[in-house]
């Protein structure tokens, strides 16, 4: 999450996070019930144009995190495409069979996957950890014990990276070679994961033993220095996925580039 | 005057141990007292502040009994590490942490927050700032402003300076006297050029946890001076006590030389550090100096080839371009002894590289026996490395550098967070290894080493190495080493 590089705050940083969550989980159970390839690419289009324009994020970055997710696309469509069940044959060869039915329901996986990738990611990187957890101690009542251990936690990334880096660097020094493929992997992970996360273990311990002696205690009424509540935006958000879901729906039954309304038939 | 903090007949013991850490230990402590707790490491003086704070057993979970004790009604504590106290990502977030706890309204914080810094003397541009980008001693003043925000009547400070350069150390002591003054003060601490106006009780304990001297700063210092110097500690003079004890003769036959040339050493495609000219011969200790972030330690990296270089680089006349190169050659010693540890006994980490080229069984055997001998590891040579404590790991990580007899060694403060006895000890197994005709290379923040082992010095300054002149100071004045005629 966006801890570390810089971006352009939008209107989609300042919606409620929780409700922004909440929005998002309940999307993602929509998008499974949705069978209709016309609906889903429109589904797609639709969160596709929140993370393009409104992450708030230069179009550099967007692109580079859209390439593992268009990898994905392309996996998903392509497996399911050639090696799908089917009766209507388009093309076959060796193995490769693809059908009508196939192509149909491996194009509508892979939109689905793609939309998942493209809520996630517009989730993240709009959405700064600590606010969130700040929501949700506001809102949804979390106990404030796990959140701060996660906020905690989060701090502990950077420091783990650095750390990493100079465990590397050091194995070098005595001479570890752990080499190519799975085998040099296994080594790697042999020789680093020990070290990290000893460090790891004692600086968590630390920081808890820190946290009390400032007394923290997560039974106790407390106060919070970001208030965060509703506001207009809010209201765009929802209203914005209200609106383009149902005129996804119309738009598919009335006008659809392809002529299937259920790809599990 | 009432009392503050105390405890009666404590006995405590660690899960593990063999033996009682505390055995019938009474401690009073007065209101507005500033008190120094002295001992050799692993005597158990953070833990008796722990104690004395309730941390133990509240927070930590550690068997204790006591006939009577008493808590300070308010308590602040800063710690050690400056990297595990802290668990929001911003500076004002951090200081708002301890404010919600304490249900201060959101009104207030602001104006808080900022009062808190100020007291501190943590001026920043913005409070959202990230801890992250903070400086050891700025991440240490911060921790002190966090625990003014519990406005304690008493503060717990566990050796804040241990892991802090000098400059950072000066800083955090000024700050706590300029907070502290009506306050009790309870202090850990190795490291006491700076407090000793400031403290007024100074309390000794033996390596058993025996309160053996408990009195005003003088008495202390002028009767337990012999004490003090077994224990490690850094007492005002301390190196003045401490007098090389061996000959010293430099050139051996050995005859390694170093020459680097435009040396330029890289951090994602940008220039880091850069050295025009310079030289060095078997027999030098090369001390480099320069400010926090100056690239002194990206130096040595560079060397050690673990960065991207450009210029001439030449090791007993071998050009080197590629770490396997140095494989036999050199040797850099972390920071963290721990990161360099790969195998699970201490024997075992020694003979790593002789073991990994093969080496007949007898001649490993031989050359590990002779090194932990040297380093006084003998007794531990099956524990594994993990369990040893600060000192010997550190030995043990220079031990590792020893095996092959490298032409030159790299050490980023090697003495960081060391007591006196462990910093002595390690300095002299250097400066042998110096005299058999190794090229030492070592950063370091303590201008007593630079002053007393250093042959020559190297300043870096933004990047840039812009002075090299030899050491008048040093106390081997036989070396004359002639590596003026390179520059």
């Amino acid at each position: 999450m966006n801890n570390t590089f810089d971006f352009r705050e939008t209107w989609l940083h300042k919606i409620n996070p929780s409700l922004k969550l909440l929005t998002m989980i309940f999307l993602f159970i929509l998008v499974i019930f949705i069978h209709n390839l016309n609906q889903m690419i429109l589904f797609t289009i639709m969160t596709m144009i929140l993370f393009v324009f409104f992450t708030g994020h230069p179009y550099k970055r967007i692109l580079l995190f859209s390439i593992p997710f268009l990898f994905i696309f392309i996996s998903t469509t392509t497996s399911m495409i050639f090696f799908g069940k089917g009766d209507t044959t388009i093309l076959r060869w060796g193995l490769v069979h693809v059908t009508e039915e196939s192509l149909f329901r491996g194009i509508h996986l892979g939109f689905r996957a793609l939309t998942y990738a493209l809520l996630g990611l517009t989730f993240a990187l709009t959405t700064r950890p600590v606010y969130l957890f700040y929501s949700m101690m506001q809102q949804l009542k979390l106990n404030p014990k796990y959140s701060y251990s996660f906020m905690a936690g989060i701090r502990l990334m950077p420091i783990m990276i650095e750390e990493f880096q100079h465990i590397r660097s050091a194995q070098k020094v005595r001479g570890v070679r752990t080499g190519a493929g799975m085998n040099g992997l296994f080594h790697l992970f042999k020789f680093t994961s020990i070290p990290l996360l000893s460090q790891c273990i004692r600086r968590a311990f630390r920081i808890a033993v820190a946290m009390e002696a400032k007394r923290f205690d997560y039974s106790k009424e407390r106060t919070f220095y970001y208030k965060i509540g509703f506001s207009k935006v809010d209201v765009v958000f929802v209203g914005y996925f209200v609106v383009l879901t149902g005129l996804s729906f119309y738009l598919a039954q009335e006008f659809p580039f392809f002529p299937v309304t259920d790809v599990r038939d | 005057m009432t009392n503050i903090a105390m405890v009666e007949q404590l006995r405590l013991k660690f899960p593990g141990d063999d033996s009682l850490l505390f055995k019938d230990l009474s401690i009073t402590i007065k209101k507005g007292e500033k008190v120094l707790l002295l001992g050799p490491s692993g005597c158990g003086k953070s833990t008796l502040l722990q104690t004395l704070s309730g941390l133990i057993p509240k927070s930590i979970e550690v068997p204790i009994k006591y006939r009577n004790i008493q808590y300070p009604e308010s308590w602040g504590y800063v710690f050690q590490d400056p990297d595990s106290q802290f668990c929001m990502p911003y500076v004002d977030e951090e200081l708002a942490f301890v404010l919600e706890n304490l249900n201060v309204p959101r009104s207030e914080m602001p104006d808080r927050i900022e009062e808190l810094l100020s007291a501190v003397g943590l001026r920043l541009d913005l409070y959202h700032s990230s801890i992250q980008s903070l400086s050891g001693g700025m991440k240490q003043r911060l921790a002190l402003a966090s625990v003014l925000a519990l406005n304690p009547e008493c503060l717990f400070l566990d050796e804040p300076t241990a892991l802090i350069d000098e400059e950072g150390t000066k800083q955090i002591w000024e700050s706590v006297k300029s907070v502290a003054k009506d306050k009790t003060v309870i202090i850990v601490e190795h490291k006491i050029d700076h407090i000793l106006d400031f403290i007024d009780r100074v309390i000794v304990f033996s390596y058993d946890g025996v309160i053996i001297a408990d009195d005003d700063v003088n008495t202390v210092f002028s009767f337990y001076r012999k004490q003090l110097q077994e224990y490690g500690i850094w007492y005002p003079g301390v190196w003045d006590d401490y007098l090389l004890s061996f000959e010293s003769n430099a050139g051996h036959g050995y005859n390694h030389s170093l020459i680097l040339e435009n040396f330029k050493g890289y951090r994602k495609k940008e220039i880091n550090v850069q050295l025009d000219k310079a030289s060095a011969l078997s027999g030098e200790w090369i001390a480099v100096v320069g400010d926090n972030g100056a690239g002194k330690s990206t130096l040595l990296l560079s060397l050690m080839q673990l960065l991207k270089t450009s210029g001439t680089y030449v090791l007993n006349g071998e050009i080197i371009q590629n770490i396997k190169q140095l494989q036999k050659e050199a040797y850099f010693v972390f920071q963290n002894p721990e990161y360099q540890f790969v195998t699970n006994s201490v024997y075992e980490e020694i003979s790593y590289s002789l073991t990994v080229k093969k080496e007949e069984p007898s001649i490993i055997k031989e050359r590990v026996d002779e090194l932990l001998a040297i380093f006084g590891l003998s007794k531990k040579q099956n524990h594994h490395p993990y369990h040893l404590s600060i000192g010997q790991k550190r030995r043990l990580s220079v031990a590792t550098a020893f095996v092959e007899n490298p032409k030159l060694l790299l050490l980023d403060e090697p003495t960081f967070g060391q007591d006196s006895k462990n910093t002595f000890h390690l300095l002299e197994l250097l400066e042998r290894e110096r005299q058999k005709g190794c090229i030492i290379i070592m950063v370091t923040h303590d201008s007593e080493i630079v002053k007393r082992f250093a042959t020559r010095i190297w300043e870096i300054d933004n990047g840039k190495v812009v002075k090299d002149w030899k050491n008048e100071h040093v106390l081997h004045g036989k070396d004359q080493v002639a590596y003026e005629q390179y520059i």
